[in-house]
């Protein structure tokens, strides 16, 4: 049974007057990948930034590792890896000179090994203002990485990157999970959380909407699985006698809408026996999204 | 300790990097030294200042001839002459620039008029002995024995008065006439105070002639006392226009042959080191340029580095805040000496500058360096924005730069100005690394040490307290 990591309860952050961060709870496991989704604004960062130790909350607590966010910033310093939001550095330092100076400031000398894994070694003589924004952020997670934490925080690693890129990101956060790491990612991709996240937090206004598994959340959220044919015979008769709801389509389609996946199972057994002819759409974390606060965040992170 | 020493090494390497910041905080400063140097203080200067002190003065007048000879210095192209008052005040006042200063002695008009009328009667008598073929006085042929042995008992005989009497010369009384033997036996001087007889008595082949004694000049030559440092190279060019000057003196106002000269002149080799305006400027670039690398750069960096996040991103590190703190401490140091070493080794080559940088310079210019980078932290922690934050280090460095007098003499400055120059710490910096490295007075650099040890602990105390290390 893994033990949780951060335990935070009643979580408060006030900037003159607003509330950036709203009583939240919550607790992150040993081994997960964690995201905290939600618009800009949302409070995202000001959670993070209070687990890092970098802003003070107003009320309630947080503990990292067991340590007090409040009283031992300094442990927690040293035992967590930090990749801030729009991480940067010092920008004529070349990317092993980076990662070799966050190497010093946590006492770790494998600046070789963190090089290769992260994907490093083919730039690292170059200087970090000439680099493309994949390879900054690869150098970004080498400097995360080098602390030797347990426990990673990132910090929209991805924004900002192009497709691909962010897809490389991506695997190398499923291999840091694989290092045995635990990852706490704020992201207001919803593809991002949802190929990546073990569990997941949706933060509106600083309040945490809804927080639980993936599949719970695409499974009590998502609004069911689509299951759309082109035919108004039996297979019609199919979706009409089990889908939770019926939509007429264009061009003569219909579609059934089942919240219960074993409903839509046995639904889609009787259509593949009439051989017809069928779509399947099953709900991500965007339906979750939109279902929840009623809108979409766009790619800006702006909810829409 | 390793933190702030590996993160020193990552801001030098960082900023060495940056081709803007090594032009502001090395190359701007030394091409400002080149021309201002070049501009106010080169050394092929056509015409030479010589301050000029008149001691020959009756009843507060300048005496005639002296008051003669000044304007024929003017005359030159070469001199620009400036008549001071009190010498050695003046020298005092100016620690800049060669000294270069002439003397006229008291009784310079006098002893000028004497011995010129002196040196005109040699040229008579010359002109006499050599028509003459020599210029006996007399010669006495009889009872020479008689006469010389009285005169080895320093007396006048009878015999020696009769003869002078004979010859129409008529000897005074005993009492003012003095006999001094030249040469043992042969050769006798008569002097004769009330008559202003000078002879030379010389027995030669048995008979005694008296002749003149031209040998001895009896009047002192009119003094003046040339003033001019050792080093200084344009001493040469100055001493031969003086020179000249006497010599045209002689010929044109006394009518003097060639070789005469009724001016003596002494020359005062000062053995102190002739500054140059370099000098001057050099001390003030270095403090001005290390007060700005802190106070603007400093302040620039560190709103730069939090605009862009790196500060954030070391802030979440174990690095602690006093490592921050000493790190650019540390590079504002290293800059520092960089920019003196090079700002010095530039100075001695294109302008023979006097800079020696020693244990007391380097202590003072680490107080500097620490003083003013706190101030750019101070600056840096407190302003949020950017362009607000680099906006305030510039207005407090331009000013600072140009009040205290580190480009410009302070003494050249108004009574009020001269008052805030000397409330602003870069003052009491270029004034004590003057001492320091050019006048080599480091006992007078006390004052310059207490105020930026007390400046740089003040703002090191407030650098901690207001250098932000959450909710940055």
């Amino acid at each position: 049974m893994s033990s949780d990591i951060i335990k935070v309860k009643n979580l408060t952050k006030k900037y003159d007057g607003l509330i950036a961060v709203d009583s939240i709870s919550f607790k992150v496991k040993e081994g997960e990948i964690f995201s905290l989704v939600g618009p800009n604004g949302a409070g995202k960062t000001t959670t993070v930034e209070i687990l890092e130790c970098l802003k003070k909350p107003t009320s309630g607590n947080a503990k990292v590792l067991g340590h007090d966010v409040k009283k031992e910033d300094d442990k927690i310093k040293k035992e967590i890896g930090v990749m801030p939001q729009d991480f940067n550095t010092f920008e004529r330092l070349t990317a092993k000179e980076n990662i070799k100076l966050m190497g010093d400031l946590y006492g770790s000398d494998n600046v070789k090994e963190i090089m290769q894994k992260v994907g490093v070694d083919e730039f690292k003589d170059k200087k970090f203002e000439d680099l493309s924004g994949g390879m900054k952020t690869k150098v970004g997670i080498g400097m995360t990485l080098i602390s030797n934490a347990d426990l990673l925080f990132l910090d929209e690693p991805t924004t900002g990157l192009d497709p691909h890129a962010r897809r490389e990101t991506w695997n190398l956060i499923k291999d840091l999970k694989k290092m045995g790491k635990t990852v706490f990612l704020t992201t207001h991709y919803m593809e991002e959380v949802e190929y990546l996240s073990d569990r997941a937090g949706i933060l509106i206004d600083g309040s945490i909407e809804v927080i639980d598994s993936i599949e719970n959340l695409i499974d009590e959220h998502g609004g069911g699985i689509k299951v759309r044919v082109l035919e108004d015979g039996k297979a019609l008769n199919i979706i009409n006698d089990r889908a939770d709801e019926v939509l007429k389509g264009e061009e003569g389609t219909w579609t059934g809408i089942f919240d219960s996946k074993k409903e839509a199972r046995e639904a889609l057994i009787k259509l593949f026996q009439l051989d017809s002819k069928v779509e399947v759409e099953e709900a991500g974390m965007d339906e979750v999204f939109i279902r929840l606060t009623g809108g979409k965040i766009d790619e800006g992170g702006e909810l829409v | 300790m390793k933190r702030a020493f590996s993160l020193f090494i990552s801001l030098t390497k960082n900023w060495l990097r940056s081709k803007t910041g090594v032009f502001f905080s090395i190359l701007f400063p030394i091409m400002l030294l080149l021309i201002f140097s070049t501009v106010f203080g080169g050394q092929q200067a056509a015409e030479y200042t010589l301050h000029v002190q008149n001691d020959d003065l009756v009843e507060g007048e300048e005496t005639q001839l002296s008051s003669v000879f000044i304007d024929a210095l003017g005359s030159s192209e070469s001199l620009n002459v400036v008549e001071v008052d009190n010498l050695t005040e003046h020298r005092e006042e100016r620690a800049f620039g060669s000294f270069r200063a002439l003397r006229i002695e008291e009784g310079f008009n006098e002893t000028a008029i004497n011995k010129s009328i002196e040196l005109r009667t040699k040229v008579i008598r010359d002109t006499m002995e050599r028509a003459n073929g020599d210029f006996t006085l007399f010669s006495i042929e009889e009872k020479v024995e008689n006469i010389t042995d009285e005169l080895d008992d320093q007396n006048v005989s009878k015999e020696l008065r009769k003869r002078y009497e004979e010859e129409g010369y008529e000897l005074s009384s005993d009492e003012n006439i003095s006999i001094i033997v030249l040469q043992e036996g042969d050769s006798w001087n008569l002097y004769d105070e009330e008559k202003g007889y000078d002879h030379e008595i010389r027995e030669e082949n048995g008979t005694l002639n008296v002749y003149w004694n031209f040998e001895e000049e009896t009047s002192p030559s009119a003094e003046i006392t040339l003033m001019l440092n050792e080093d200084d190279q344009a001493a040469p060019i100055i001493r031969g226009n003086v020179l000249g000057i006497i010599d045209s003196f002689n010929s044109q106002m006394l009518g003097l042959e060639e070789d005469d000269t009724v001016i003596n002149i002494t020359e005062e080799t000062r053995d102190e080191r002739g500054l140059q305006p370099v000098d001057y400027y050099l001390p003030g670039f270095i403090a001005a340029f290390i007060m700005s690398n802190g106070v603007i750069g400093v302040t620039s960096n560190i709103s730069e580095f939090k605009r862009n996040g790196t500060l954030k991103r070391l802030t979440a590190t174990p690095l602690k805040k006093r490592d921050w703190i000493l790190a650019n401490v540390g590079q504002q140091t290293v800059l520092a000496f960089a920019l003196t070493a090079i700002m010095i080794l530039v100075a001695i080559l294109v302008f023979g500058a006097q800079a020696y940088p020693g244990p007391y310079a380097i202590g003072l210019i680490f107080l500097g360096a620490v003083a003013f980078c706190s101030v750019g932290i101070v600056l840096g922690g407190l302003i949020k924005d950017v362009e607000a934050a680099s906006g305030a280090g510039n207005a407090i460095a331009f000013p600072m730069m140009f009040l205290s007098g580190a480009f410009i003499h302070v003494e050249t400055f108004p009574d009020y100005l001269q008052t805030v120059a000397r409330i602003l710490p870069l003052y009491y910096f270029h004034q004590g690394l003057r001492e320091i490295m050019i006048l080599q007075n480091p006992s007078d650099a006390f004052l310059a040490y207490l105020v930026l040890g007390i400046f740089a602990l003040f703002f090191i105390v407030l650098a901690i307290k207001t250098t932000r290390w959450k909710d940055i």
